[in-house]
């Protein structure tokens, strides 16, 4: 069975450990994953006029992180049946729901002990995820606690 | 030839030619126009005085004569003819007596009007025919404003021109040098510098663009010059300190035992003690051969398709010989599933001595604590991270650890002699790789080797 899954990402290297974590769990269906950064909408209107979410991805996503993102799908390639990233604007539940129709998603997998640290823009949707009476699951893992990882692939890796 | 020259030769013969078309076409235009419109003012002079002889009455052509004489100017030479030709066989004879061409006048007779030239008198002619016959009407004058006024717009041109080109010699001249003259400032200032004087920088022209992005091309060049000597100079004195260390050591065993006679259980102790250091002296320089042989060996190496997880465990095998009490923990977890990517091409050989050489300095660092391999592909590269909880490096001395016989401050405790690494790195840059440290004092050293996967 095909499931849609829900990612909230920051696009540093360690948020995508939620990713590896719940593909490794899912090893054996196929799943759609789709990776979710939030950030406030622009309230500049020339902005707006020329919004466009690839270059918003593309600028925010570092080489190091479309790296780890190969990496982990290299791996999974079997059970990953497709892969994006979208934006998510929205301020309230209501959007979050929508947005949650909208793509179809089955199931959101959150971190349990990363708190994201998103880009300027950016927020932490989790708080509001957890808020929508959605389902999820939150996966853990033992973090390093040097400072030495700034952003580097070494996070996706024991 | 220099480019100064160059530029000027090219500028001079294009603006010449731009100036000599001009000069031609308001020559040509304008001597076009002063015939045509002569011609004009013959005809005019044609039409009244036929109107006057044969066309008005006593009244009339005191009117026409009064009109004549105050609107239309005198021209030089002018003449007016009124000619009676009985027919067309008398033309000759009418055309001696008032040394007229003869060519003119039968050109008259057939086209009915018609203007010629002969030298500088210029002539314009009309037939009239009437019942006795017919006339020819004609008026000739010279062309004043052709011969005097041309001649002078000619020269002025002429002149203008010359001048003009004089003025734009000196003009490239002057820009030309004014262009090129930081340019040469440039040049002296890079003869200037030596290897004695290399932390000599040009200054930077904020004026001109181009200029500037030369002069910090050249002083982008002369840091890495610099710090290439820097290394240079700090390899020489990390090499003479390591060949030296176990030279003093034998010099010393030797010294001693020399002082007086000993037993031979003495002498074979101090013989052992000789032979471990030229033991060592004779690694060293074997290694530094190797080192330098890596690099103009490239084109002899053997190449083939290795499986780098396969390399990895071989590599394993191997520290469990080194080092038995290794702690090397092997991480396979984000292998890809596609086996093809994790294929390069490489050496075998070097590529096992790379691996070995991180993992002996992770094991060596740390006193065996734990060390783990990781080994990942993205797309077109093979990552693979080796983490050790050791001494680490200090930050500051991070860029030199590449630099053959360079040893960081805080290894004095462990043997070495600094050759592992830069032989490591050498063997990645063969490899089209790229190999990246990083570390933290105290905490340990993290290596990410990124080799690029074998397209097949």
């Amino acid at each position: 069975m095909l499931n849609t899954i829900l990612i909230p990402i920051d696009f540093r290297i360690e948020s995508l450990n939620t990713l590896k974590y719940c593909l490794e769990e899912r090893k054996q269906e196929k799943s759609s994953v789709i990776l979710m950064y939030s950030a406030y909408s622009s309230d500049s209107i020339t902005e707006l006029l020329f919004y466009n979410p690839d270059k918003i991805i593309e600028a925010l996503a570092s080489s190091n992180f479309n790296d780890a993102i190969d990496i982990i799908k290299n791996k999974y390639e079997s059970s990953l049946h497709s892969f994006k990233i979208e934006l998510f604007h929205g301020l309230n539940r209501n959007a979050f729901i929508n947005f949650y129709e909208a793509q179809g998603i089955d199931l959101v997998y959150l971190p349990r002990d990363y708190y994201l640290k998103p880009h300027k823009n950016g927020f932490d949707p989790i708080p509001l995820i957890k808020k929508s009476k959605v389902q999820y699951r939150e996966v853990a893992w033992t973090r390093g606690h040097d400072t030495i990882d700034k952003d580097e692939l070494n996070q996706l890796f024991k | 030839m220099s480019s100064i020259r160059k530029i000027s030769i090219l500028l001079i013969i294009s603006i010449s030619l731009i100036l000599f078309f001009l000069g031609s076409s308001v020559y040509y235009f304008l001597s076009n126009y002063s015939y045509a419109d002569f011609y004009k003012r013959l005809e005019a002079r044609v039409s009244v005085a036929e109107k006057y002889h044969f066309e008005s009455n006593q009244k009339d052509a005191q009117v026409l004569k009064n009109i004549r004489d105050e609107h239309l100017e005198l021209l030089s030479n002018e003449r007016e003819y009124i000619l009676y030709c009985p027919n067309a066989n008398s033309m000759k004879q009418l055309a001696d007596t008032n040394s007229l061409p003869i060519n003119f006048l039968t050109l008259v007779y057939t086209q009915q009007f018609a203007n010629f030239q002969k030298d500088d008198i210029f002539y314009h002619g009309k037939k009239r025919e009437t019942s006795k016959g017919f006339y020819f009407v004609v008026v000739s004058a010279k062309n004043y404003y052709n011969t005097h006024h041309l001649i002078l717009l000619k020269k002025v041109l002429l002149a203008g021109g010359f001048i003009s080109i004089l003025i734009i010699i000196y003009f490239t001249y002057l820009f030309s040098n004014y262009f090129f003259e930081p340019i040469n400032k440039i040049i002296t200032k890079v003869n200037s510098i030596s290897t004695d004087n290399i932390h000599l920088r040009l200054d930077e022209n904020k004026k001109t663009v181009e200029i500037n992005r030369l002069t910090t091309t050249f002083n982008n060049l002369l840091n890495r010059v610099e710090i290439a000597i820097e290394t240079n100079k700090n390899f020489i004195s990390n090499a003479s300190h390591e060949f030296g260390t176990p030279l003093t050591a034998i010099i010393g065993e030797a010294d001693v035992a020399l002082l007086k006679d000993r037993t031979s259980v003495e002498y074979k102790e101090t013989l052992q003690k000789i032979l471990n250091q030229s033991e060592r002296l004779n690694k060293i320089s074997q290694s530094l051969l190797f080192l330098a042989q890596i690099g103009y060996k490239e084109n002899k190496l053997n190449y083939a398709i290795l499986r780098t997880d396969e390399l990895i465990m071989q590599a394993y095998e191997i520290m469990n010989q080194l080092i038995p009490k290794n702690n090397i923990e092997i991480d396979f977890d984000l292998l890809p599933e596609n086996p093809k990517k994790l294929k390069i091409h490489g050496n075998k050989e070097l590529l096992i001595l790379a691996i070995t050489n991180i993992l002996t300095n992770a094991c060596k660092y740390s006193s065996n604590k734990q060390v783990v391999v990781s080994l990942a592909s993205t797309n077109n590269q093979i990552v693979m991270i080796f983490k050790d909880q050791g001494i680490g490096i200090p930050e500051s001395e991070l860029p030199f650890i590449f630099d053959p016989f360079y040893r960081a401050s805080n290894t004095a405790a462990y043997d070495g002699y600094g050759i592992g690494l830069p032989l490591t790195q050498n063997i990645i840059k063969i490899h089209k790789g790229e190999l990246i440290i990083s570390s933290e004092l105290h905490k340990g050293v993290k290596i990410q080797v990124k080799l690029p996967v074998a397209e097949l």
